[in-house]
């Protein structure tokens, strides 16, 4: 190995090398849980078309190509661009809110001739490589001080307004979930931990007065149980209960469920491809779904834990934070135990924005798995 | 060290952090097993049967409608197999485009796919629509092969309401609609306990009603015996989907329907369709009764109209022109159409003058009017007639006689013979809105508010004028009262039914001496026999009863063989009052007026004379004179009764009849 990269050419062998040392393990987990979203989507079709499992598929493989190839390159590369990618993905979000197109009552599309952008999605790993560089370059003594403490809420702050104002509030509570991950690993104190979180709830009641739409507080409503509405707001989740809870430890068998068959589940092939999965393959098989997901978080913490530097060990753990919050949210929200906020089930629901962000994130993850023992300056290499 | 102690204090709280995130993140997603687990073990709310409420539904089967026969078993109503299209507005993608291509099979014009498309457009959205029925099953398959390209269209082979006579039939059948909003909120009232009249169990079912596939009677037979015919619903269990369209049957769990009873009418469909072609082009309405049973041979009103364009909705259009025609098609006449029975009265006040005591000989002496009250009652002919007995009024129908013979009987006396002989009373038969008609006398007067009676009123009811009115059915029951000679005979529509009981046998009329009827049966014998009868034309039926007593067409061959007879009375009911001033001027002859003005022709008559069995009422709306236009008609109907007899043939048995469509449907 030595002698091949003082050996002078980069060659072939090196490439093949630097391949074979990917983590392999976390790939094997998202290609599996890609291939249930394939099963899945042909399940939707009533079995009956391959069209959509093919585009999930073709879709998966191209963007792990992509994730691969761009893991070749350095962290520092991310650590160097950070910034700028962040300041992107603000302009971008303005631009929406002045330009943007409206589809389904949303700003959430920004026209580039014959690219539509959701600027939102760009800021989701923005936003954890920003801070992740934010607490790099800041001196490691004064991280939980509260004059340090100010920039990086307004670095999340800035956008999930911005987001929420769309109106986009799951993916506002993403970027804001996973900001708040990144301060709390940084090492965020405690005594403004507490305070944060009395503020945060005072904040929630305020915006839910405030803020939200009508239609947000009818499903927070109807969450709370405040309003019964079996028809209208809480149908979505009423037909995904009766789906799961009728659905027993081995399902209905796939391609058998009749909420999800007979279309009394609506957002089957993307929202709730959950209840899908759990009414087909029962209790057991949405657990499975759930353990491929914990694997896949922890082998990404792993990564975050064995890195050097602060700056990978945060931008690792920021991802696994995006991915844990996109698997709460939606698994919550289709049992029931959260309101429902229009967030996809990430790799398997149908579409590319949900996957788009995940795989740029497990990218990086496995950009800086690869380049693990390469150290730089001030303590960290590279 | 200074630098370097923070450092690896960052990345120890870092290791600290990350674990307990990631503790908090497994915990998160262990808590939605456990919710999955909840749901599907202790949460009290029942989900297996949420969802088996969703995926499975029981879909009603309407049931075949039972079958309406002639007297001889000849299908009037069948519910058959009918090929149709439907579409379910929400399925369909460019219904516009659908139509043009049904169209194009169907053989049908841009105004058919203008009126469906405006009709889709107001139809329920996930509820199929009827396009059209009737397909052949040539253009059946060749729209089930193009199915995947039309989108929402479904076709499909059910059960629907024919009347292989159309017109003929429209009146006393009837027909069959989708339940109204009217039949609905009914239902729904009667559910509730808060209807006033108890309804059969199928009109009280507010989501029977709702289903397509669904009639009831709206008119005829139809409406009257709906309970007997509808049949009790069967239902299957089907899955379905989110938008109610079934996406496969359910095995065993059916129940079939079993099909209405059915009836067998009086009505030989033989002579109604005969009778019926012979009024063409006429308002008018003729019956012929068995007056022996009461048996309704023929009951037609015409014009008609196709009560096939009921049963699945008729165009709006269609319905107006229909409901403003001056001819009234959808007018029962026969029992509905009341009129002034006019000289067909006359009858009833020559037998009340003899139960009054008037001679048989009694003679009136006819100027052409009768002067009484400071007034002139003409005759209807101006010359007047001479000396007239009874026998001699009725033939020439001599009005002066009548008033006279009215004053001596007095006006109660007539209204109960009049009674006696089915006036003013409601003949049940089976049928909705039947007119009961106005038999007037002094005691009807006052109650209505007019006062006293007077002398005048007597002398025009003595003609069969003034506020009298009778129904095409009530003079069928007289005329029938008449032959028979007294046997009150009531009419009968309905042979056999279900749980119908056997007709009473006919009770004598009370008071009526024989001599008397039989003597105002000699009058109608010579309207149509005798010399100067107003009908003489009308009795040469041009047919004769062999030495065995059968009934044949006259020809060269049957020389010397008796003619059959008939007797009858004309009658001409004035729809206008005509002023002493217009009867100075000279009357207006019928033809110079109006349509709308012109009297109304009467025709009542019985026969055969030697052996009266059948009995005959014809009016016609405004058609002038009773002789020259009601009794040719009378005449040309009972001539092919007579040659028919249907009354002697073996009437068919429902037994029989539905026990033989049974085997039919499962052969």
């Amino acid at each position: 190995m030595t002698i091949a990269m003082s050996g002078g050419g980069r060659g072939s062998r090196g490439l093949f090398d630097r391949i074979a040392r990917l983590n392999w393990g976390i790939i094997t987990l998202l290609s599996a849980i890609a291939l249930i979203g394939v099963v899945m989507h042909f399940s939707v079709s009533g079995g009956e078309s391959t069209a959509m499992p093919i585009e999930h598929l073709t879709r998966y493989a191209i963007m792990l190509t992509l994730a691969i190839v761009t893991a070749m390159a350095p962290p520092r590369i991310w650590y160097a661009g950070a910034y700028f990618l962040y300041a992107i993905a603000l302009l971008l979000l303005i631009a929406v809110e002045v330009a943007g197109e409206t589809r389904m009552g949303a700003t959430r599309w920004l026209d580039v001739g014959p690219i539509s952008l959701q600027p939102s999605e760009l800021m989701k790993i923005a936003i954890v490589l920003a801070l992740a560089r934010y607490y790099q370059d800041i001196p490691a003594h004064q991280s939980g001080a509260l004059l340090w403490t100010i920039p990086p809420v307004i670095l999340i702050g800035v956008p999930v307004g911005l987001v929420m104002h769309q109106p986009d509030l799951g993916t506002a509570m993403l970027i804001a979930f996973a900001g708040v991950a990144i301060m709390f690993l940084a090492g965020l104190r405690w005594r403004f931990i507490v305070p944060a979180v009395v503020a945060a709830v005072i904040g929630a009641v305020f915006a839910y007065q405030l803020v939200l739409h009508d239609y947000q507080r009818d499903r927070i409503d109807v969450f709370l149980g405040l309003r019964n509405d079996p028809l209208g707001e809480g149908y979505h989740v009423l037909q995904s209960k009766i789906a799961i809870g009728s659905a027993g430890l081995f399902g209905q068998g796939y391609q058998q469920g009749s909420q999800s068959q007979g279309d009394f589940l609506p957002e089957k092939h993307t929202d709730f491809i959950f209840t899908m999965i759990v009414e087909e393959f029962g209790l057991l098989g949405g657990a499975a779904v759930l353990v491929l997901y914990a694997g896949l978080m922890g082998m990404a913490l792993q990564v975050s834990m064995r890195a050097k530097g602060l700056f990978q060990k945060l931008a690792a753990a920021g991802v696994a934070a995006t991915l844990a919050c996109y698997v709460a949210i939606n698994t919550m929200m289709v049992t029931g135990l959260a309101p429902v906020v229009g967030i996809p089930l990430p790799l398997i629901s149908y579409g590319g924005t949900a996957m788009m962000t995940l795989m740029a994130g497990f990218a990086i993850v496995l950009s800086i798995d690869l380049h693990r023992e390469q150290t730089g300056s001030r303590g960290i290499l590279w | 060290m200074a630098m370097i102690s923070p450092k690896r204090d960052m990345e120890a709280i870092f290791t600290k952090r990350a674990l307990m995130l990631s503790a908090g993140g497994f915990a998160v997603l262990s808590a939605v097993g456990v919710r999955i687990a909840f749901l599907q073990t202790l949460d009290p709310t029942n989900y297996a049967e949420a969802r088996d409420e969703n995926r499975f539904d029981t879909r009603v089967i309407a049931p075949p409608r039972g079958v309406i026969y002639d007297r001889f078993g000849v299908n009037l109503a069948i519910t058959s197999k009918d090929f149709h299209i439907k579409i379910v507005p929400e399925d369909a993608q460019d219904i516009e485009r659908t139509l043009a291509t049904i169209a194009a099979i169907c053989d049908l014009d841009e105004s058919w796919i203008a009126r469906r498309l405006r009709d889709v457009r107001q139809a329920r959205r996930f509820e199929p629509f009827l396009l059209r029925q009737g397909l052949t099953r040539e253009q059946f398959s060749a729209i089930a092969v193009r199915l995947p390209e039309l989108h929402g269209v479904i076709a499909d082979a059910g059960e629907v309401r024919r009347y292989p006579y159309g017109e003929a039939f429209a009146h006393p059948i009837g027909y069959v609609q989708k339940p109204t909003e009217r039949d609905i909120t009914r239902a729904v009232a009667c559910q509730e306990g808060t209807n006033e009249t108890p309804l059969p169990p199928h009109l009280c079912d507010p989501v029977y009603l709702r289903n397509p596939d669904v009639r009831l009677g709206k008119a005829g037979v139809e409406a009257e015996w709906e309970e007997e015919l509808q049949g009790v619903a069967g239902w299957r269990k089907v899955e379905v989907n989110a938008t109610g369209r079934v996406v496969s049957e359910v095995g065993q769990e059916r129940k079939e329907p079993v099909r209405g009873g059915g009836l067998v009418l009086t009505l030989d469909a033989e002579l109604q369709r005969l009778a019926f072609e012979r009024m063409a082009g006429e308002s008018a309405s003729a019956i012929v009764m068995d007056t022996e049973t009461g048996d309704l041979l023929v009951m037609a009103s015409a014009p008609g109209f196709d009560p096939n364009t009921f049963v699945n909705g008729i165009a709006f259009d269609a319905f107006r022109a229909l409901n403003e025609d001056e001819y009234k098609p959808l007018f029962h006449k026969a029992v509905t159409g009341a009129y002034a029975p006019g000289s067909t009265f006359k009858m009833i006040v020559g037998i009340a003058a003899r139960e009054a005591g008037v001679d048989e000989n009694w003679r009136v002496n006819c100027p052409g009017y009768f002067p009484f009250g400071g007034r002139n009652f003409h005759c209807w002919r101006r010359g007047g007639h001479g000396s007239v007995n009874l026998h001699e009024a009725i033939k020439y129908s001599c009005d002066v006689y009548f008033y006279q013979a009215a004053l001596r009987a007095e006006p109660e006396r007539i209204a109960q013979v009049a009674r006696q002989f089915g006036f003013g009373e409601s003949h049940r038969i089976g049928v909705p809105s039947i007119e009961d008609g106005i038999v007037p006398d002094p005691a009807w007067w006052r109650s209505i508010g007019r006062g006293q009676w007077t002398p005048g009123l007597t002398v025009n009811f003595g003609i069969g004028q003034g506020d009298l009115l009778v129904t095409p059915l009530q003079l069928a029951v007289m005329t029938a009262r008449l032959a028979n000679n007294g046997k009150a005979v009531a009419p009968r529509l309905v042979r056999e039914a279900q749980g119908l009981a056997p007709p009473r046998p006919a009770q004598r009329v009370a008071g009526v001496r024989d001599e008397h009827l039989a003597a105002v049966r000699q009058g109608m014998y010579g309207v149509c026999n005798e010399g100067g009868g107003t009908a003489t034309r009308a009795g040469d039926l041009q047919l004769v009863r062999t030495a065995e007593g059968r009934i044949i067409e006259a020809s060269d061959a049957t020389r010397g063989l008796e003619p059959v007879r008939i007797a009858g009375k004309t009658g001409t009911a004035q729809v206008r009052i005509i002023t002493a001033a217009e009867r100075a001027r000279g009357v207006k002859s019928n033809a110079s007026l109006e349509w709308r003005l012109r009297d109304h022709a009467l025709f009542v008559c019985f026969g055969p004379w030697d052996d009266p069995r059948y009995a005959c009422a014809v009016i016609v709306e405004h058609g002038g004179g009773g002789s020259a236009v009601a009794a040719p008609i009378a005449r040309d109907i009972m001539r092919a009764v007579f040659l028919r007899d249907p009354s002697r043939r073996q009437p068919a048995r429902l037994a029989d009849l539905d026990a033989g469509r049974t085997e039919g449907a499962r052969a």
